[in-house]
């Protein structure tokens, strides 16, 4: 017979109905290797405490319904084995289950999860197809594999908010559009079948749209699906310079980065919030100016010109 | 140890303590760093999706620079880290990206290769150099001060770029150079956290609350300092400090140290040597 | 609530296509897709392989004709020819409209959809989204249900179909955030809840919701419905989740090994031997594991899945995902190790007794998916052909059920058939109850695996059927400990015990009555088909006093005559 182990589960619990604020139970249970999580919260609702709540449906990480954090990360309960876990622990062999982030709760790991849904509609996350509705089903799009592959990674995506939980922007902003959304519009400005990219990338450049990403690969690192999703997240900001839609903050600020490189091979970081934001929208940067020019270090308005930027000048000529 | 250097914009210009504390004690340790002045700026992580073929060109310029030299490179920021491992990481992949820039890097007679490692200056001291060597020359151990550690995301994440050094949601070592150097780590929530920076300008809002969540988790886990290896997180927990703590509606004061800063205090240097005193937050 | 036009029970592949195709039909309908999961949660999504569709891009001689003749014969002839017929005509139509509309279909290198071959197909003619077929088909649709603006009611749990004996009138559901238990009143109903398999519990690939609900409800409201005893069983499922290892690992060379060491399969097909068809492994594995050759665990008899010969390499390359599953759901990497695997229950053929328009006997009520028997698959089901007529029936109701709305009066449900239900679930917090619901479930599991499953005989399925009365019995005193309104899981799990107990009996009772062995069904006593006397559908109904009835009613025949069913 299987070896076995004893391990203390910490699982956050909270119903509105009765409890005035969140608390966490502990359950000793004995687990063989080979068990995942989602097998040994079953056992303990089955065989423990029936009121413990929390989503599951496939058991087979394809379903995207029980993304919760096990030991402070979100990932999936049925793909996680709880023996792997064991060297996360903060406490010996204690596994800490919490819901997912940057969710309202409604009960112990159930969480609302209609704001995935609002966005996903907000930003348009559907192909409209260039086909007349009468001439659906007579015949199939040619595709080639290259124009598929742009697509595919993104295609993977399970919706299960893991990233939406891990997003730092989320945290900050829940008006903030979220990496899956992201990938999911990513996935259909991309798709040639689909006629409304224009609209679409007019939302994602709104206000807590695709320029607020604060590059901190939270969202990548926690992916289940192994999805590069800043790719993603680049591939739409880079869209947006492919269609010269210049008027944002976030496209000018990346801009200015692309000129400064090309001028003089370092960022001019003195003006960049001007150049950003235009002289009155930078002038709430005015007290960190000030700050820094008290300590004595705000930086000279002039670069000094790196030694072969005629190279630098003819890399941007060339490459394009 | 010899190390091709790279310089990084923001050291050169808003952060110039920072470049100062590392130059003061490399000596102390036999690390010779080799300046990388023709480099340019890495692309701050927006070059990327401006235009990614030139943000491939400059960055494999700038690695072939080191390669030139026949050293590996050091940078002592996050991002710069990022950018230029992104970089080498696909043009190690895609050969026929790095026939694409060789055949323009060819003309200012360099090459790309990929045969010089790209590494964060931490590492460099954790691995090449060795805390053990490291704590037998510490001078002022730190033994009255708790540090919170505060990684930064690019030196973490995405993982598959970051050489394995570190678990990104269980990180370590950069607690363990705290403890090489004698000084206490605090344990908080924090450390692997994001501070905002890359929206400062763009979601101002936002990006404070983000760095104001750090400094008030170490102000609560009752730190002396934070210690970040990374000049960008530095300037939204320091220079920002004020707004981050407004968003959360609370006080206090958490000065902020480089990763040069901590070890040249170790080293015996003081504050002022260090410029410490032209954080924003003393 | 103001009575709806169509209520569509399920957010699956069947129940988003029917949403789809309704809207289509009459776009100034009021539609309502109710589901206890959000839509892309579906057991849809787990379906890998592909969906089946006579394009001829690969094959360039393939025809609707011969995909029609594979289904019939996979179906041990058990198939009403008619269904099989549309289904097949249909299939390319709805392939290329998801194709239209947006679903990632992996390519040939010609830009054309890309097919493979499946079990008991002549040609290649299943197509495919690499190896996540049903995941990227939901996700289209539910991308074109948000585009079309379905309303959706996501986590309401059916409770109840409503009907006067005469017309549909609607559901009964609860919401499953507030406990709060509500009247849908509707023309139309199209049930679209997907299948049953999972009452084999431990012992099946499916969701932990295949549980049949939809037809449980139809059942219990008087609906008949057809072939309950044809479940088909996958060889290779992981030993503690039932989760499937396809076929491909046998494909590329992995052995099946007992205790011994022996590669058994050199008893049963000795020129095959690992790539025998399905149900023969599935058996050869149950007949070693019942004479002791079988692999002890807590989770019951195994049998190895060895790849180590194949080297870290190739598995590496071509059997990544299996890799991937053995390392995630048994902690073993068949780089180093076997994979225990057993026999797993993987589809359920039988269902709400429909025609080819999706309706059933009561105007107003359809049904299409999994929880429908049409039927296309007769006796077995042929890989790639389920997804196909999720598409294909789905649109059929939906289209039949919008044309059918304008013509049917608004539906209206009493608060005594709401009370009732009420009164039924307030019972089963009472503390004189004592039995677990868990035990009730593993037992039922238990029993169907051992005395329903792949191996059936007489002795055998009256101990099953004795068993299931039993649990039947026992699960009046079930208990509901949680006692909260919101979001009361345990509750929502004994909901579905109940489902399953009163399908568990339809599937032992049919199973029992059938003497002779026909696709899945297999009789060790009766071991030939017999189509003088079994060739016709079973069929049951609940009547007054909730015993299931077993009748039966004759095949649709057509171009096809009987012929012995061999490969
Ligand atoms: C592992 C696996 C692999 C498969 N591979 C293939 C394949 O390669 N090719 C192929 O053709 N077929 C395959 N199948 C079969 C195929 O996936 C299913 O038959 C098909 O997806 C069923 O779709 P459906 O819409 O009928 O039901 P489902 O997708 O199961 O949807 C049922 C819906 O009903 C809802 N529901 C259920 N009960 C209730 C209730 N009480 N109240 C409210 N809502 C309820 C659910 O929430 C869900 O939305 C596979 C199946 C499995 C298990
Ligand atoms: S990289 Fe952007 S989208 Fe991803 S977690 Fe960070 S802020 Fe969120
Ligand atoms: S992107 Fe990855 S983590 Fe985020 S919802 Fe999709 S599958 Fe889950
Ligand atoms: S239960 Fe479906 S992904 Fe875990």
């Amino acid at each position: 017979m299987d070896e076995k182990k004893d391990i203390y589960f910490k699982i956050y619990r909270y119903n509105p109905e009765v409890d005035q604020k969140p608390f966490y139970d502990d359950f000793k249970i004995s687990v063989e290797r080979g068990v995942t999580i989602l097998r040994a919260i079953n056992y303990i609702k089955d065989h423990v405490d029936s009121s413990l709540s929390y989503r599951f449906y496939c058991q087979a990480g394809i379903c995207g319904s029980c993304a919760m954090r096990v030991n402070g990360v979100s990932k999936l309960a049925c793909t996680t084995q709880v023996w792997d876990e064991l060297e996360n622990c903060k406490e010996k062999d204690m596994i800490t289950i919490e819901p997912l982030n940057n969710f309202e709760i409604i009960r112990d790991m159930i969480v609302d999860y209609k704001p995935v849904i609002n966005k996903l509609e907000k930003y348009i996350s559907w192909v409209t197809p260039k086909i007349k509705q009468a001439d659906l089903g007579k015949k199939e799009n040619i595709i080639s594999e290259a124009e598929f592959k742009v697509i595919d990674a993104a295609t993977d995506c399970i919706l299960c908010a893991a990233c939406f939980s891990e997003c730092s922007m989320m945290s900050a902003n829940k008006e903030y559009i979220s990496p899956l959304a992201l990938l999911k519009a990513f996935r259909m400005v991309k798709d040639s079948r689909d006629t409304r990219s224009d609209e679409r990338m007019a939302v994602l450049n709104q206000d807590h749209g695709m320029w607020d990403c604060t590059h901190c690969y939270r969202c990548v690192e926690a992916c289940v699906k192994n999805i590069p999703i800043m790719d993603a997240i680049q591939g739409v900001r880079n869209e947006a310079f492919i269609r010269k839609q210049n008027g944002t903050e976030g496209y000018k600020h990346a801009n200015a980065f692309a000129q400064d490189i090309r001028k003089t091979g370092r960022l001019k970081e003195a003006t960049i919030a001007i150049r950003t934001k235009g002289i009155f929208g930078a002038a709430g940067m005015l007290p960190f100016a000030i700050r820094m020019t008290l300590r004595g270090r705000m930086p000279s308005m002039f670069v000094k010109t790196i030694p072969g930027i005629k190279h630098v000048r003819n890399i941007f000529r060339k490459i394009k | 140890m010899k190390y091709a250097y790279y310089l990084s914009c923001i050291n050169e210009s808003l952060s110039k303590e920072a470049e100062y504390s590392l130059n003061i004690w490399t000596k102390d340790l036999g690390i010779e760093l080799v300046p990388l002045e023709e480099g340019t700026c890495c692309g701050g992580s927006n070059l990327d999706f401006v235009n990614p073929d030139q943000f491939l060109a400059i960055n494999g310029r700038n690695i072939a620079l080191a390669e030139k030299l026949g050293l590996d490179m050091i940078t002592s920021c996050n991002t710069c880290l990022l950018g230029l491992r992104h970089a080498k990481h696909i043009l190690d992949t895609q050969p026929e990206k790095k026939e694409m820039i060789n055949a323009v890097l060819k003309e200012e007679g360099l090459e790309y290769t990929g045969k010089s490692e790209v590494k964060h200056l931490l590492w460099v001291l954790v691995d090449d150099y060795g805390l053990d060597k490291l704590a037998a020359k510490v001078t002022n151990p730190l033994t009255d001060l708790k540090f919170a550690p505060f990684y930064g995301c690019h030196i973490l994440r995405p993982s598959p770029l970051m050489g394995g050094y570190d678990n990104p949601n269980n990180p370590h070592t950069l607690e363990d150079l705290i403890r090489a150097l004698g000084g206490n780590v605090v344990e908080y929530n924090s450390k692997n956290k994001c501070c905002g920076f890359h929206t400062l300008i763009v979601a101002e809002q936002e990006s404070v609350k983000l760095s104001g969540d750090a400094v008030v988790d170490a102000i609560d886990a009752k730190a002396d300092y934070i210690v970040t290896p990374c000049p960008l997180c530095h300037m939204s927990l320091d220079a920002y400090q004020k707004d981050g703590l407004s968003t959360k509606n609370r006080q206090g004061k958490m000065p902020i140290i480089h990763l040069p800063q901590i070890v040249g205090m170790a080293l015996g240097y003081t504050e002022k040597q260090l410029g410490i005193d032209k954080h924003v937050v003393v | 609530m103001k009575p709806y036009d169509i209520i569509i029970v399920g957010a699956g592949g069947a129940g988003m296509y029917a949403a789809m195709e309704a809207l289509q039909t009459n776009p100034g309908l009021n539609i309502a897709v109710v589901s206890k999961v959000y839509p892309t949660r579906s057991h849809t999504s787990a379906a890998q392989g592909g969906v089946n569709a006579a394009l001829a891009n690969r094959h360039k001689d393939d025809t609707v004709e011969l995909h029609i003749f594979d289904t019939i014969k996979g179906s041990d002839y058990l198939a009403d020819q008619d269904a099989a017929t549309l289904l097949c005509e249909m299939a390319p139509y709805v392939v290329r409209e998801m194709e239209n509309l947006g679903a990632p279909f992996s390519r040939l290198e010609d830009g054309t959809i890309a097919q493979r071959p499946f079990g008991g197909a002549q040609k290649y003619r299943c197509c495919y989204c690499a190896d996540r077929t049903g995941h990227t088909l939901l996700q289209t649709l539910f991308e074109q249900c948000m585009r079309k603006g379905v309303k959706f009611f996501s986590e309401y749990y059916l409770l109840s179909i409503e009907h006067d004996g005469k017309t549909a009138q609607g559901i009964v559901v609860m919401n499953m955030q507030t406990g709060k238990i509500e009247a849908m009143p509707a023309k139309t109903v199209i049930i679209a809840t997907g299948g049953y398999a999972k009452m084999y519990w431990q012992k099946s690939s499916n969701a932990a919701g295949s549980t049949g609900d939809g037809i449980a409800a139809a059942l219990r409201a008087g609906l008949a419905l057809e072939d309950m005893e044809f479940v088909q069983f996958h060889p290779t499922g992981l030993r503690k989740s039932g989760l499937l290892i396809s076929e491909g690992a046998r494909g590329e060379g992995g052995y099946l090994v007992n205790n011994k060491g022996e590669r058994f399969m050199s008893r049963y097909a000795p020129e095959k031997m690992e790539l025998g068809p399905r149900d023969l492994v599935s058996r050869s594995i149950e007949i070693e594991i019942n004479e002791g050759r079988g692999f002890d665990s807590d989770a019951g008899q195994y049998m190895h899945l060895d790849l180590r010969h194949l080297g870290g390499a190739l598995i590496k390359e071509r059997l990544p995902q299996i890799r991937q599953l053995a390392i995630d759901f048994e902690g073993v990497d068949p780089i180093d190790e076997p994979i225990p695997i057993r026999p797993t229950a993987h589809y359920s053929m039988g269902g709400i007794d429909a025609d080819i328009n999706g309706a059933t006997a009561i105007p107003g009520i359809y049904a299409a998916g999994e929880c429908s028997c049409i039927s296309v698959h007769g006796a077995n089901r042929l890989g790639g052909n389920s997804l196909l007529e999720v598409l294909v029936f789905g649109k059929q109701a939906g289209h039949h059920a919008a044309v059918t709305a304008s013509s049917l009066n608004p539906g209206a449900i009493s608060t005594a058939s709401v009370e009732k239900i009420q009164k039924e679930i307030e019972g089963y917090s009472h503390h004189d109850r004592t039995e677990r619901y868990s035990d009730l479930r593993e037992d039922l599991g238990k029993t169907l695996g051992a005395n329903a499953g792949i191996y059936r005989t007489r002795k055998k399925l009256e101990k099953g059927v004795a068993d299931i009365m039993e649990i039947k019995e026992r699960f009046k005193k079930v208990h509901v400990k949680d006692a909260s309104a919101v979001f009361n899981t345990n509750l929502f799990q004994v909901f579905e015990l109940k489902n399953m107990i009163h399908l568990a009996e339809t599937v032992a009772r049919g199973a029992l009555a059938r003497e002779e062995s026909r696709g899945s069904h297999s009789r060790e006593d009766f071991p030939t088909r017999d189509d003088k006397k079994w060739h016709k559908h079973s069929i049951f109904h609940m009547n007054e006093a909730g015993e299931v009835i077993v009748s039966d009613k004759p095949v649709t025949m057509g171009k096809h005559e009987l012929q012995e069913r061999t490969y």
